[in-house]
């Protein structure tokens, strides 16, 4: 066993941007103040998600769907195994991991494309109402996610945080990924980068520039 | 279809009609609780009521006209998103107060970015009031 590379770059940068955007798509969901704010965030959520389907198509190994989403006799026997103590640890997500990521895709595509529904007034109010549903069944999911990453960090031995920040995870030489696909990451950090600082109202206005450096 | 689902179809078409509320319906509940809340409670009034919507409180740098404007008859802009709002008087836009979870939905959200709080039962009766009192 040595440490290996498991996620490739596009799916860490994903990962913490998604993380990023739905919690200050949640936490700007209260005011109308935060309106502008609160839409950009949810489009980044949407943009990113509908980024991660397509990378569980064509990523590396890991990263794919083919790789990880297994059916419910799979999610419930590892479940049993993990209560006898006997689950194998796979290198990639484990199954019950895998379910709730799933969940958590689905649910963020829903969160966000209701949210964008409602912000364009394509539905009547019932959207509303199911835009925060979704989004709240989304942070109790978030919940459990985090505490599984724990529980199972534990159980394995092993920082899977750790491993969603540098990639790495303890495997066998040959089950490690042959790229970082590193410059799919920066461009799609670039765009989300480009995206806000566009998308941004105060940017619209070149004010904000003049006093930044009227500051310095 | 199985039967459970036909009739489950039935139900909600029946109960949709019973949803569809009217703003008198919705001003007698918050006569209600405006009763509840004071005893020496003397009913509703549209010139408070233009008045709240009108002014700014507790400091804050917006009233209810920035978003919904001065002659809520006609539509108002959003002062953030700029994205228009549609007339808040019913004689105009007879879908406003018919969805009592809509209306207190946005009287929270509202009131708590204009005045730091929530509107009390008087208030948010003031504010119905002055707006079925406008004609086109
Ligand atoms: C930042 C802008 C903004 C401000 C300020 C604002 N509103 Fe609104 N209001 C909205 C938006 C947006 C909606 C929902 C869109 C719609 O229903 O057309 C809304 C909807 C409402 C509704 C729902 C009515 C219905 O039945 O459809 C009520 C009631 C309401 N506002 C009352 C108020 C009151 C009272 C104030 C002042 C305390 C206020 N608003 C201040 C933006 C604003
Ligand atoms: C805020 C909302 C969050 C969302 C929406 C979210 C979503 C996701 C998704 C979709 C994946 C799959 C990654 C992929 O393969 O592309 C994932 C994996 C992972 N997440 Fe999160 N996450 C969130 C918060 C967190 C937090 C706060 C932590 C750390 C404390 C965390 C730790 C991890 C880890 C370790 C994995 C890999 C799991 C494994 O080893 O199988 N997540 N998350």
């Amino acid at each position: 066993m040595s440490s290996i590379k498991v996620w490739d770059l596009p799916t860490r940068f994903f990962h913490w941007l998604l993380v990023l955007s739905f919690a200050g798509a949640f936490l700007t969901a209260e005011s109308e103040r935060n309106r502008d704010l609160h839409v950009l965030l949810g489009y980044t959520v949407l943009g990113l998600i509908v980024f991660r389907l397509l990378w569980g198509l064509i990523g590396s190994r890991y990263a794919r769907f083919y790789s990880f989403v297994c059916s419910p006799k799979v999610v419930v026997l590892y479940l049993c195994q993990l209560i006898q103590k006997q689950a194998q640890h796979p290198v990639g997500h484990n199954p019950a991991g895998a379910v709730v990521i799933v969940l958590l895709l689905l649910l963020g595509l829903g969160s966000g494309l209701s949210g964008w529904a409602v912000y364009e007034d394509i539905g009547a109010d019932w959207l509303t109402e199911w835009h925060e549903l979704i989004s709240n069944a989304m942070l109790v999911v978030v919940c459990i996610h985090i505490t599984g990453v724990v529980v199972s960090s534990y159980l394995q031995g092993e920082n899977l945080i750790a491993a969603m920040v540098t990639g790495k995870k303890l495997g066998h030489v040959n089950q490690a990924i042959a790229s970082n696909v590193a410059s799919l990451a920066w461009l799609l950090l670039a765009v989300v980068i480009g995206l806000w600082i566009w998308a941004w109202p105060a940017s619209k206005d070149l004010n904000w520039l003049l006093h930044t450096f009227s500051w310095w | 279809m199985k039967p459970f689902t036909i009739g489950f179809l039935i139900l909600i078409a029946i109960a949709q009609p019973l949803r569809a509320e009217q703003p008198q319906d919705i001003i007698l509940s918050h006569t209600l609780q405006a009763k509840q809340d004071n005893a020496a409670f003397l009913g509703f009034d549209a010139i408070r009521g233009e008045q709240f919507f009108k002014s700014q409180h507790n400091g804050g740098d917006w009233s209810c006209a920035s978003c919904h404007t001065d002659n809520p008859a006609a539509a108002g802009l959003h002062t953030v998103t700029k994205k228009e709002i549609e007339p808040m008087a019913p004689s105009v836009n007879p879908a406003r107060f018919t969805n009592t979870s809509k209306v207190e939905k946005w009287f929270k959200r509202n009131c708590k970015d204009v005045l730091n709080r929530e509107c009390t039962a008087q208030e948010k009766g003031d504010v119905i009031t002055y707006l079925m009192s406008l004609n086109r």
